[in-house]
């Protein structure tokens, strides 16, 4: 089965075709749980980096931050993945064929990947090269500000 | 009505607004850098609404939260600013006549009433933020008041392409 016949498949879906159907305000509403988990994603992330470049509660361990941001950021994860997914179901072949889409996709399995190294070799306890953490969170919050871009670029491409 | 209907046509067909409306790149950049300085700015400010509701790290004295990340809140709030200015004057008119559109500004401005609230009233009440244990209940009110009033303020904001106007 090819991707753009998956894609017909899960368009004419009954799960799909519910959401498609529905009032546009529903979709209002998915657009909004994705921008707060983005910033619940983000702003941990964030404070994270500050931290590791000495800007922001130096006195404190980087574990202590990391722990703490945890919940923030499965919150955020878990807002971001099901209100885009439900978003995707509206229209699977629109956005499969919009650019923006695409390089978003790209911007965010890099984010993920990079942000899950990061959670969990800085909560390991391992000994990391401090100029590593700093560039792998670095890495990360680049990789969430294309996503960001790459997302707001959809409707216009 | 017609008096800010008529600036905001006057917006529009200005020189930046036909810019940005008629470039490429330039309104989805725009919006993506406004999404970013609202990560940064009200993301880091949920953070300490967070301490002041004893949520987010409490082991780390409030004042100390509050005083370092200011600069990068102030910051975002800059970047929020500049790029909103910018898209709003390629889409002023359908923005004015937005149910949600006063609303958010509406909500903006009580949020910084309470934050001036706090930084001028509260926070410098003798013991309004002991380094540990829980703190004051006008600290925590002002934490939470903070965090429900930029809620609102994003929620109306992204409101504002779903709701075009009042009928």
């Amino acid at each position: 089965m090819s991707l753009i016949h998956a894609l017909t498949v899960l368009q004419a879906s009954r799960p799909a075709h519910a959401i498609a159907e529905t009032n546009h305000m529903v979709i209002a509403v998915f657009q909004i749980v994705h921008v707060f988990g983005f910033i619940f994603l983000l702003a941990p992330s964030l404070l994270l980096v500050l931290r590791l470049l000495g800007l922001v509660l130096p006195d404190q361990p980087v574990e202590y931050i990391l722990r703490g941001s945890r919940p923030l950021v499965g919150l955020g994860l878990a807002m971001t993945l099901s209100s885009g997914v439900l978003m995707f179901l509206t229209g699977p072949l629109h956005y499969y064929a919009n650019s923006a889409f695409d390089l978003k996709m790209v911007f965010l399995l890099a984010a993920l990947v990079i942000q899950a190294l990061v959670f969990v070799v800085l909560g390991s306890r391992r000994a990391v090269s401090l100029s590593l953490a700093r560039v792998g969170v670095g890495l990360s919050i680049v990789a969430w500000l294309a996503v960001s871009v790459a997302a707001r670029a959809i409707a216009f491409v | 009505m017609s008096f800010l209907l008529d600036f905001a046509h006057r917006l529009e067909d200005s020189a930046i607004g036909s810019a940005i409306a008629e470039g490429r790149f330039a309104f989805p950049i725009l919006e993506g850098t406004h999404l970013i300085g609202l990560s940064v700015a009200v993301g880091l400010l949920f953070l300490t609404d967070l301490r002041l509701l004893g949520l987010f790290l409490p082991e780390v004295p409030v004042r100390t939260l509050h005083r370092q990340l200011q600069p990068y809140i102030l910051g975002g709030f800059a970047l929020i600013i500049v790029a909103g200015v910018l898209v709003s004057f390629s889409e002023a008119a359908s923005l004015v006549v937005s149910p949600p559109w006063p609303f958010k500004f509406a909500f903006m401005a009580l949020a910084g009433l309470n934050a001036a609230y706090f930084e001028f009233v509260i926070a410098r009440r003798p013991d309004a933020l002991p380094d540990r244990g829980p703190l004051p209940l006008p600290v925590r009110a002002a934490g939470f008041a903070s965090l429900s009033l930029w809620v609102l303020v994003i929620i109306c904001g992204r409101l504002i392409p779903y709701m075009p106007q009042w009928s």
